[in-house]
C-alpha cells in the first residue's frame, strides 16, 4: 500500500493548504469500487488546471481518474499536447517525457515495477492525444502492443493538433480543413481501434465521453485486462471545441451527435479478456 | 580517501546471489585474475558484477554483441529486465522508464543509433535519470559506414550527460562499474555515457584483469535520488517527473534556466567521485616535462603513446600523452597542469571535425602559450598508425622553428 | 556559495561555476569555506535568530508520514521552529501550480522568490526537499532575493545555499536544536 505517501505528519496538518489535507482524507483511496459517482462528494485527484472552459478532454480525465481501481498504485505516462497542461495537477506519480515515446517509457516503468515489486499490483496507464498516439508515436504505441506489454493505452482523440494551434492529424476525418491541410485532409481517418486489435490488444473500446458511467466501465475493464492479460486500448472522442468553432457549453452535444456516427460505441474483447472481466464481475468490482 | 562512506555489508547478497561488496573493494581491492577478451565481453563481465536491474537492446554494429551478452546475463538471472526494443528512439525511452522507476539501467548503442535516439539524451539528464549508456563509436551516415569514427560524441557533448572515454578493454570494464557508482551519487545523479572506439575496443581481444564474479556492487537505492522515483512509494503523491514548468503562475521561466544549470552543476559535482573511482580524470604517459604533448582520448591515446615511444627511441625527441578519461566533466585543471611546459599540443582524433581539438582550445584559451595542432585526424574507419603521428610531428615542428 | 544574493537576473553563475562544491562527509559549507558541522550549525542558528522573518521550508520527505524517520523529523522540525522563533511554510509538492500559489502559506520550487518576497523572509532553512528541487529553488532564491539560505540535507548537501550541512538525520537535527538553544542564550534571546 502506498497510501502513506499521502498521509501528512500530524505536526504539519494545520499548516498545509486544505486541498492537501483533503487529498489524504476525502479522496477515494484503497477502494476498487470507486467510480464517477464519487465525483460530487469525494476529493478529486485532479486540481485546478489550465485547459479551456468546457473542454471535453478535462471531463474525460476527471472521469478516468475517478475510475482508476487502484489509484494509490497507478502510474500515468502522458505525452506532449493539451494533456500536458493537466498532468502536473494529478495527484499521482506521472511522467511527461517526450512527444510520442509514451508507450516506450510506460514499458520501462511497468517492467521495472514488476521486477522491483513482484508482490504488488502497480497499474501503468498511458494517456496521450491523437498526435502522440497515432502520428509521431504510432511505432511505439503499436510495438508495445506487439510486445504484449501489460499497459492500458488511452487516446484522447480530438481529431486535431489543438495545443499547437489546430493542425491536421492522422485522426482528422478526410476532407476536414485545418492548418497544414488548407485544401482539406486528403486521406481517411486512421482506424486506430482496428490497428490496436490487429496488433494484439486484448480489450479495445471506442467511444465518446458523453456518458461518464460508460467511461468508468470501459476504463476499469481495460485496466483489469491489462493487469492480467496484456495490452488494452481505449479510444475516446474528446472534441476540441475551440478548433471546431463551438462554445464552451457545446462539448456534450457534439459528443452525443458523434455517438450516433463515427464514434458509435464499439468494444472488442479476446476470450482471455472476457474471462478476466467475468472474474471481476463476480467479485463485484465491475 | 573515498569520497563516500564504504560501509562493509554483513555478507549481504543481491538477487543473483552474489555477495555485495563496496565499490572500493570491487574496483581496487578484490584479487584479480588475468583473462583475454574483447570489449564486448568486458561489458558483459562488468554488468555481471554491477547488480543491474534493467537493460534494453537493439541491434546495430558494432555494439550488438555487447547487447547480446547482457541478454545472456538476463537469461542467467543476473539482470532483472531485458528485451529488444523497436529502434533506438524507443530503446532510449524504454531505459528512461526503467531508470526513473528505480532500476539500475544500462544500454548500448553506436553511430546512427545514437543520432536516432538523440532527443532522449537531454531528457535523461533533465529528469535526473542516473543510467549508463555504453557507446561504441562508429561513423554517421551518409554515406553508410559501420566503421570506427567518433564524430557522434561531439553531438552528445551538451546533452547534460557525463561523458567518459575508455581507452581499452580493461578501462571499459572498470569504467562501467565506476560509472554506476559515480552517476548514482545523490548530488550527481545524471546519466553517464561511457564511450569507446567501435571495433578497436569492442572487437579487439586484449588481456584484462577481472575480480571474481561472485561479488557485485551494492544495489541501486532509488530513494537517494534527487527526484522521487516513479513508483508511487515516495512522497509527494502528486508528482510529475518532468513538468511543464513555465505554466506555474505563468511566470516561472527562471525555473527552466535554473533546472538546466542544475543539470550542468550535477556534472561538476561528479569530479571528486570520478577522480577517486577513475584514479584521476586524466592519465599521463611519457616525459613529464616534454614540450610536445599529445592530448587524446580512447584509442587515439594508445596510438599517441606508441608514437611517444618511437619519437624517443628513434629521434631522441621527448614527448608525452595526456589522456582524457572524462570529457564531461572536462578536466580543465588537470589539462592545464599537464601542459604547463608544452610548446606544441597535438590533438589526434578519429573524426573529421576535431571536436576534441575544439575542447582543448576552449580549455586553454589565454591560459597556455602552446600551439594547438589538430592533427593527425583520421575518420571513416581509417586507422591511426603511430608512424603517421610521428611523421606529422617531424614535419610540423621543424617548420615552426 | 560565494555571496548573498540578489546575484543577478538569471540564476547564473551557479555556485559550482565559482568553484564551490559540496562539502566532504563530516564537514559543512559556510559560504566558500569548508568548515566543521558545528561551526556551520552555529552560524545557521545565528542567521535564523537574527535575521527578519526566519522561516523553515519543510519538503515532502518530512511533511508526509511515509517512514519512521520522517515522523521523527516532523517533531524535531516543530521544535526547531520554536527554538529559532521561525515560521514554517511548507513545500508540499513540486508541481508548477495553476493558477497561482498563495505565498502566505506555501512555497513552490518553481518560483520560491514569490514567497520570500511576500513574507520578507531574510533567512530560511530547506529541509526534506528532494535535492533537485532544492537546488533549482536555491539558485532562483540567490538570483532574485537577499534571503540567507540554509540547506539541511540528508544526502550530500547544496552548494548554492549559503550554509549547507549534509547527511542530516534525526540525531543531527537534535544536535542542531541543542546548538540553536545555546546560540539563542548567547544572543540574549532565550
Amino acid at each position: 500500500m502506498s497510501l502513506k505517501i499521502y498521509e501528512l505528519n500530524e505536526e504539519f496538518k494545520n499548516i498545509v493548504p486544505q486541498e492537501i489535507v483533503a487529498l489524504q482524507e476525502n479522496a477515494t483511496w484503497g477502494n476498487p469500487k470507486r467510480g464517477v459517482m464519487d465525483l460530487p462528494v469525494a476529493k478529486e485527484l485532479l486540481e485546478e488546471h489550465s485547459l479551456c472552459a468546457g473542454c471535453p478532454e478535462a471531463a474525460a480525465l476527471r472521469y478516468i481518474l475517478a475510475s482508476l481501481p487502484n489509484p494509490e498504485d497507478t502510474i500515468i505516462v502522458n505525452s506532449t499536447g493539451c494533456t500536458s497542461l493537466m498532468f502536473p495537477h494529478i495527484a499521482l506519480h506521472t511522467v511527461h517525457s517526450l512527444f510520442g515515446n509514451q508507450n516506450s517509457v510506460a514499458t520501462g516503468i511497468k517492467r521495472t515495477l514488476e521486477w522491483r515489486f513482484p508482490d504488488k499490483v502497480k497499474d501503468v496507464v498511458v494517456l496521450a492525444g491523437d498526435g502522440a498516439t497515432v502520428d509521431i508515436g504510432l511505432d511505439y504505441t503499436l510495438q508495445s502492443f506487439f510486445r504484449q506489454e501489460k499497459i492500458t493505452t488511452i487516446c484522447f482523440d480530438n481529431e486535431v493538433y489543438a495545443n499547437t494551434g489546430g493542425q491536421e492529424s492522422g485522426l482528422t476525418p478526410k476532407g476536414h480543413v485545418f492548418k497544414m491541410a488548407p485544401k482539406g485532409k486528403q486521406f481517411e481517418k486512421v482506424p486506430m481501434w482496428q490497428l490496436a486489435i490487429d496488433s494484439g490488444c486484448h480489450y479495445v473500446a471506442r467511444l465518446t465521453v458523453s456518458s461518464p458511467k460508460r467511461v468508468e466501465k470501459v476504463i476499469k475493464e481495460a485496466i483489469y485486462v491489462a493487469r492480467e492479460v496484456g495490452p488494452t486500448y481505449v479510444h475516446l472522442y474528446t472534441p476540441c471545441i475551440l478548433e471546431i468553432g463551438l462554445n464552451s457549453d457545446d462539448g456534450l452535444d457534439e459528443m452525443r451527435s458523434r455517438d450516433k456516427e463515427r464514434f458509435k460505441f464499439f468494444e472488442y474483447k479476446t476470450p482471455e479478456a472476457e474471462e478476466v472481466i467475468a472474474k471481476y464481475k463476480e467479485e463485484g468490482l465491475l | 580517501m573515498s569520497p563516500i562512506a564504504n560501509k562493509e555489508s554483513k555478507e549481504q547478497k543481491n538477487r543473483a546471489g552474489q555477495k555485495i561488496v563496496s565499490p572500493d573493494y570491487l574496483l581496487f581491492e578484490a584479487p584479480r585474475e588475468k583473462h583475454f577478451m574483447t570489449g564486448s565481453e568486458a561489458v558483459k563481465e562488468a554488468v555481471k558484477r554491477a547488480t543491474v536491474d534493467a537493460s534494453v537492446s537493439y541491434p546495430i554494429t558494432p555494439q550488438s554483441e555487447a547487447a547480446h551478452l547482457i541478454g545472456e546475463l538476463w537469461a542467467e538471472g543476473y539482470v532483472g529486465v531485458y528485451f529488444r526494443g523497436e529502434n533506438e528512439f524507443g530503446v532510449m525511452s524504454e531505459v528512461a522508464g526503467c531508470s526513473i522507476a528505480g532500476a539500475r539501467t544500462i544500454t548500448t548503442t553506436s553511430g546512427p543509433g545514437t543520432l536516432r535516439a538523440m532527443e532522449n539524451f537531454p531528457m535523461w539528464s533533465g529528469t535526473r535519470a542516473a543510467m549508463q549508456l555504453v557507446l561504441m563509436a562508429r561513423g554517421i551516415n551518409a554515406p553508410l559506414t559501420i566503421q570506427p569514427d567518433n564524430l557522434e560524441v561531439s553531438f552528445l557533448l551538451d546533452t547534460g550527460c557525463m561523458i567518459w572515454y575508455a581507452e581499452n578493454v580493461q578501462e571499459l570494464f572498470d569504467m562501467i562499474l565506476a560509472g554506476f557508482v559515480v552517476a548514482e551519487q545523490p548530488d550527481v545523479h545524471v546519466p553517464v555515457i561511457t564511450a569507446v572506439d567501435g571495433f578497436f575496443v569492442s572487437h579487439t581481444r586484449e588481456a584484462i584483469y577481472l575480480p571474481p564474479d561472485d561479488i557485485a556492487l551494492p544495489p541501486y537505492d532509488p530513494y537517494k535520488a534527487p527526484m522521487p522515483a516513479i513508483d508511487a512509494e515516495v512522497p509527494p503523491g502528486r508528482f510529475l517527473r518532468d513538468p511543464f514548468v513555465m505554466k506555474s503562475n505563468y511566470i516561472s521561466y527562471a525555473t527552466h534556466a535554473s533546472w538546466q544549470f542544475e543539470v550542468r552543476a550535477a556534472i561538476e559535482r561528479s569530479r571528486p567521485y570520478a577522480k577517486h573511482y577513475l584514479k584521476g580524470l586524466t592519465e599521463e604517459f611519457g616525459d613529464k616535462d616534454a614540450e610536445i604533448v599529445f592530448v587524446a582520448c580512447g584509442t587515439a591515446a594508445s596510438q599517441a603513446k606508441e608514437a611517444v615511444r618511437v619519437l624517443e627511441a628513434e629521434e631522441g625527441i621527448k614527448a608525452k600523452v595526456v589522456k582524457l578519461k572524462t570529457i564531461r566533466p572536462f578536466p580543465y585543471e588537470e589539462l592545464l597542469e599537464a601542459t604547463k611546459n608544452a610548446k606544441y599540443i597535438f590533438v589526434p582524433e578519429f573524426n573529421v571535425v576535431g571536436w576534441l581539438e575544439r575542447e582543448v582550445r576552449r580549455a586553454l584559451y589565454k591560459k597556455s602559450d602552446a600551439e594547438i595542432i589538430g592533427t593527425p585526424r583520421v575518420a571513416g574507419g581509417m586507422t591511426m598508425p603511430k608512424e603517421a603521428i610521428v611523421k606529422e610531428v617531424l614535419e610540423i615542428i621543424p617548420a615552426r622553428r | 556559495m560565494a555571496k548573498l544574493g540578489p546575484a543577478q537576473y538569471s540564476p547564473y553563475p551557479v555556485a559550482v561555476y565559482e568553484g564551490v562544491l559540496n562539502p566532504p562527509p563530516g564537514k559543512a559549507l559556510l559560504f566558500n569555506d569548508i568548515v566543521d558541522e558545528e561551526t556551520a550549525m552555529r552560524e545557521a542558528a545565528k542567521a535564523m535568530l537574527t535575521r527578519e522573518n526566519a522561516t523553515i521550508f519543510p519538503g515532502p520527505q518530512v511533511l508526509y508520514a511515509w517512514n519512521e524517520e520522517a515522523k521523527k523529523k516532523a517533531k524535531l522540525i516543530k521544535e526547531m521552529a520554536e527554538v529559532l522563533n521561525a515560521k514554517i511554510i511548507p513545500m508540499y509538492d513540486y508541481r508548477p501550480k495553476y493558477p497561482k500559489i498563495d505565498p502566505d502559506i506555501e512555497i513552490n520550487p518553481n518560483h520560491p522568490n514569490l514567497t520570500i518576497w511576500h513574507n520578507k523572509i531574510k533567512a530560511c532553512i530547506f529541509i526534506g526537499v528532494h535535492c533537485h528541487y532544492a537546488n533549482v529553488a536555491l539558485k532562483i532564491i540567490r538570483s532574485e532575493t537577499d534571503c540567507f539560505t540554509i540547506a539541511m540535507c540528508s544526502m550530500a548537501g547544496h552548494e548554492d545555499a549559503m550554509i549547507t550541512v549534509r547527511d542530516q538525520h534525526s540525531e543531527d537535527l537534535e544536535k542542531f536544536i541543542e546548538i540553536a538553544k545555546e546560540v539563542k542564550k548567547e544572543l540574549g534571546l532565550a
